[in-house]
């Protein structure tokens, strides 16, 4: 096989956040986070919400893992071949990795952990271009792709709803039933789903020898803690009245107000967690008027995002129409002078062209405020132009089911975060066959078809313009701007760094 | 009074039939499953499919209530969606969190407002009468979150004297139980006394107007043992409803509180379970509630018996 090989354990340490765990480190000490919400399961398969993944990749790790600026390097993989036609990717895994359970991880567990992900997976359409997976040798695993999928190594370092490996025993269980085994730097010890999950250090860890340093979900994950505490507080007030009475050390997100106030003690750090996800505005393309482009433009023409944006995300957000983060190398300026236009005249000219014929429109939202602070500005901003918006506000099980049918809602506010962290073809997958605005989008789906099968990044980067310039150009939907979370963090907690999960590895407590 | 208690027990059955009939209803009629609470917003259709089918959430609505009354006749209330334990044994773990929650503030509720109502009731008309409503209608005013954020910055945060939120089990530590306690049990007492101080007022009043407790005063007995021996005990029986009542209540302000001081109690269990949908625990919750007023009504009426014997239940 005439093959290109990836020499990926080579690149450990280059872009890592720069902290390695020095030899004098402070030594033990039990960290706890306060969190928002409780993970729906730990069985990191089957959820892809953010309350699940803080958790999950402290106890689980994937064969790829994304590094500090979201690249895919390897992490339970030492190292990748991929053949010439692109079909074949043969995975050299490292070798005495152990499990919680004391077992060692080999080519089976491997076989079987992707075979139960494309199974039950809860984002299985990341391995959906697999056509065979085997055990090629004890350490040796070949995946073998019935059509040239460029994304390949992206979706299987996602870690939206991460490819964990489990054990082939654990590999064998179904959906929520497994015991959370995994070869992360954290085992599992307790779980009181409403309440909290508790994780002490794995002692006989196996820390990437490939690495030097962390870096982003992957690197060398030196942990000195001997435990993290993860207490799920839906009350604002009482994760920071927790932080604040030295109950907890960090806090995942604190509102506006709070921060500036933490922000000035010294005994606090307020990290501006900057851009953390996307506000977008969508459409239903499968009702009238809002399947009209012409319709579309004149209230994408009408919106202030500087509006927006100051109401909804106080104090955090950040005016940009890009459809990816500023910093990500596919991030790029097409069609962004139709962005952010604020012009009202414009937007009656589209409206007076369009099919719009003075109902009411339904603005679904769920409860959240930042997204019902964006529905009611966007209310209030199309009734200048004489379109009459009512908003639909219920919890977020209910408006979810009504915005992935076709009847029932105009328009949909929500946040988008971690695709664009994934990059440019997860922010077009949810558009992809007409998925997001209930009506197939023939550009799209080729811009994907395209993006997906393109290996040349300079190719995607084209293809990724077009898409965006599309999705102006049609108003598929709107992009309001990037928004951010204010974490705080405890002093005597060292070396924090936020990410896309709170990392506990590569801090020290001071006690 | 055993064939009342047994009648009782019985007239219950239908309620409960309802509740759970109602509950039913409700589910059916609310959109979304717990399938949106394990996806994030970028879930194809598809995905949200194949998980509804691991978890077992594919059967029609009136297969899955035949299924659930078979199981609930043979008293088992089914598995949770999402705690991975049976939903009578997320109950029972959280009841005794609510349990003692709503007990400790009924306690204080009860002797404080009982104590501060009946020095009302003798100071009729004087600052001290007043006094006393005022501080009850503050009381009853306040929101028991804001009241206990207050007291969270004030005992957690400033003088650090007790946790911000949490539980300890009785079982491993009293005093640390008592600490993780006491301020949540202050806030639902604080909301609650407001309640009995005005009705104890009201009662008193009524009963210190009626000629046996002028003769007993004419007969020269101490204004207070008049009070404490002649007429509280004949202001009790609606003080006795009133608490019915507010018992019910502080099991419907637990739930607040619970979220407030981080408490892993019932309220919190069923609040959770509806936010996330998970059928079997908002069904199995919700009936215990049910259970509890049933009980609590139970204990109310028997308890008028004890205390006013011209009641009898044959």
């Amino acid at each position: 096989m005439n093959a290109r090989i990836l020499q990926l354990a080579l690149v450990g340490g280059l872009a890592a956040s720069g902290l390695a765990v020095t030899a004098n480190a402070q030594q033990g000490g039990d960290v706890v986070i306060a969190q928002t919400q409780a993970p729906p399961s730990l069985d990191a398969h089957v959820t892809s919400a953010q309350a699940a993944r803080n958790v999950n990749l402290h106890i689980y790790e994937t064969l790829f893992a994304r590094d500090e600026n979201a690249v895919p390097v390897p992490d339970l993989a030492e190292s990748l071949e991929i053949s010439e036609d692109g079909l074949t990717y043969v995975f050299q895994l490292r070798e005495g990795v152990n499990f919680h359970d004391g077992t060692v991880m080999d080519a089976e567990d491997v076989v079987a952990s992707l075979e139960r992900y494309r199974e039950i997976g809860a984002s299985s359409t990341l391995l959906s271009a697999i056509d065979s997976i085997e055990a090629t040798g004890d350490h040796e695993v070949t995946v073998t792709l019935s059509e040239v999928q460029s994304t390949f190594l992206d979706n299987l370092s996602s870690p939206r709803a991460p490819i964990a490996i489990y054990t082939a025993e654990q590999a064998a269980l179904g959906a929520n039933e497994v015991d959370y085994i995994g070869t992360g730097p954290f085992r599992f010890v307790e779980y009181q789903p409403d309440s909290f999950v508790r994780l002490e250090r794995f002692d006989d860890y196996s820390v990437n020898p490939n690495y030097s340093e962390r870096d982003g979900l992957a690197g060398a994950k030196e942990v000195s803690i001997d435990s993290v505490t993860f207490l799920f507080m839906p009350e604002a007030g009482s994760r920071v009245a927790a932080l604040e009475s030295g109950e907890a050390h960090v806090v995942e997100t604190v509102d506006g107000p709070s921060a500036g106030r933490l922000a000035e003690n010294d005994a606090y750090t307020v990290h501006n967690v900057l851009p953390f996800a996307f506000q977008v505005i969508k459409f239903n393309h499968a009702q009238a008027p809002t399947n009209d482009p012409e319709f579309r433009r004149a209230v994408m023409a009408a919106l202030d995002m500087e509006e927006i944006m100051a109401i909804s995300r106080p104090d955090i957000y950040q005016i940009d129409g890009g459809w990816l983060f500023p910093n990500s190398p596919f991030y790029n300026d097409a069609a962004l002078d139709q962005y952010n236009v604020a012009d009202l005249d414009a937007a009656r000219e589209h409206l007076a062209n369009s099919s719009y014929d003075g109902e009411t429109l339904t603005f679904i939202v769920d409860n959240g405020r930042p997204n019902v602070d964006t529905a009611t500005v966007v209310q209030q901003r199309l009734a200048q132009i004489g379109v009459d918006v009512e908003l639909s506000v219920a919890d977020w099980p209910t408006v979810s089911q009504i915005g992935f049918t076709p009847d029932g809602w105009h328009f949909w506010a929500h946040g988008f975060g971690i695709e664009p962290f994934e990059g440019p073809a997860s922010v077009i997958a949810p558009w992809v066959d007409g998925v997001s605005m209930q009506a197939d989008d023939p550009e799209i789906n080729r811009l994907y078809q395209e993006l997906t099968t393109a290996m040349d990044p300079d190719d995607r980067a084209a293809i990724f313009a077009e898409f965006q310039q599309h999705m102006y150009d049609d108003a598929v939907a709107i992009k309001a701007g990037n928004y951010g979370l204010f974490q705080v963090s405890a002093d005597e907690l060292e070396n924090f760094v936020p990410y896309r999960i709170p990392r506990m590895w590569g801090v020290q407590l001071n006690q | 009074m055993l064939s009342f208690v047994l009648r009782r027990l019985l007239s219950s059955i239908p309620v409960l039939i309802l509740v759970s009939l109602m509950t039913f209803a409700l589910i059916w009629l609310v959109p979304g499953d717990p399938a949106s609470v394990f996806l994030d917003a970028s879930a194809t259709p598809e995905q949200i499919e194949n998980l509804r089918r691991q978890l077992g959430l594919d059967q029609p609505i009136w297969s899955q209530m035949l299924s659930w009354y078979e199981r609930v006749l043979s008293g088992d209330l089914g598995q949770s969606i999402l705690l991975r334990r049976s939903v009578a044994d997320a109950i029972l773990e959280r009841l005794p969190i609510t349990l003692s929650l709503a007990a400790l503030a009924l306690f204080f509720a009860v002797l404080f407002g009982i104590l501060l109502g009946s020095l009302a009731a003798v100071n009729h008309q004087r600052w001290g009468d007043q006094s006393i409503m005022a501080i009850a209608l503050l009381g009853l005013s306040i929101p028991d979150f804001w009241l206990g954020l207050v007291l969270i910055v004030v005992f957690a945060v400033q003088l650090g004297w007790l946790p911000s939120g949490g539980y300890v089990p009785i079982t491993e530590d009293f005093v640390g139980w008592a600490r993780s306690m006491a301020l949540p049990a202050f806030t639902l007492t604080v909301t609650q006394i407001g309640f009995i101080a005005r009705m104890t007022r009201s009662a008193m009043l009524d009963v210190l107007r009626q000629d046996y407790v002028r003769t007993a005063d004419a007969k020269g007995l101490s204004h207070s043992f008049v009070v404490l021996r002649h007429a509280l005990p004949n202001a009790l029986v609606p003080i006795l409803t009133v608490t019915g009542v507010i018992a019910g209540g502080l099991l419907g302000g637990a739930v607040v509180v619970e979220q407030v001081f981080f408490l892993p109690g019932l309220g919190r269990l069923i609040i959770g379970a509806i936010l996330s949908r998970d059928f079997p625990v908002i069904q199995g919750g919700l009936l215990m509630l049910a259970v509890i007023y049933l009980v609590i009504n139970l204990i109310v009426d028997l308890l008028y018996a004890l205390i006013d014997p011209r009641v009898r239940y044959g």
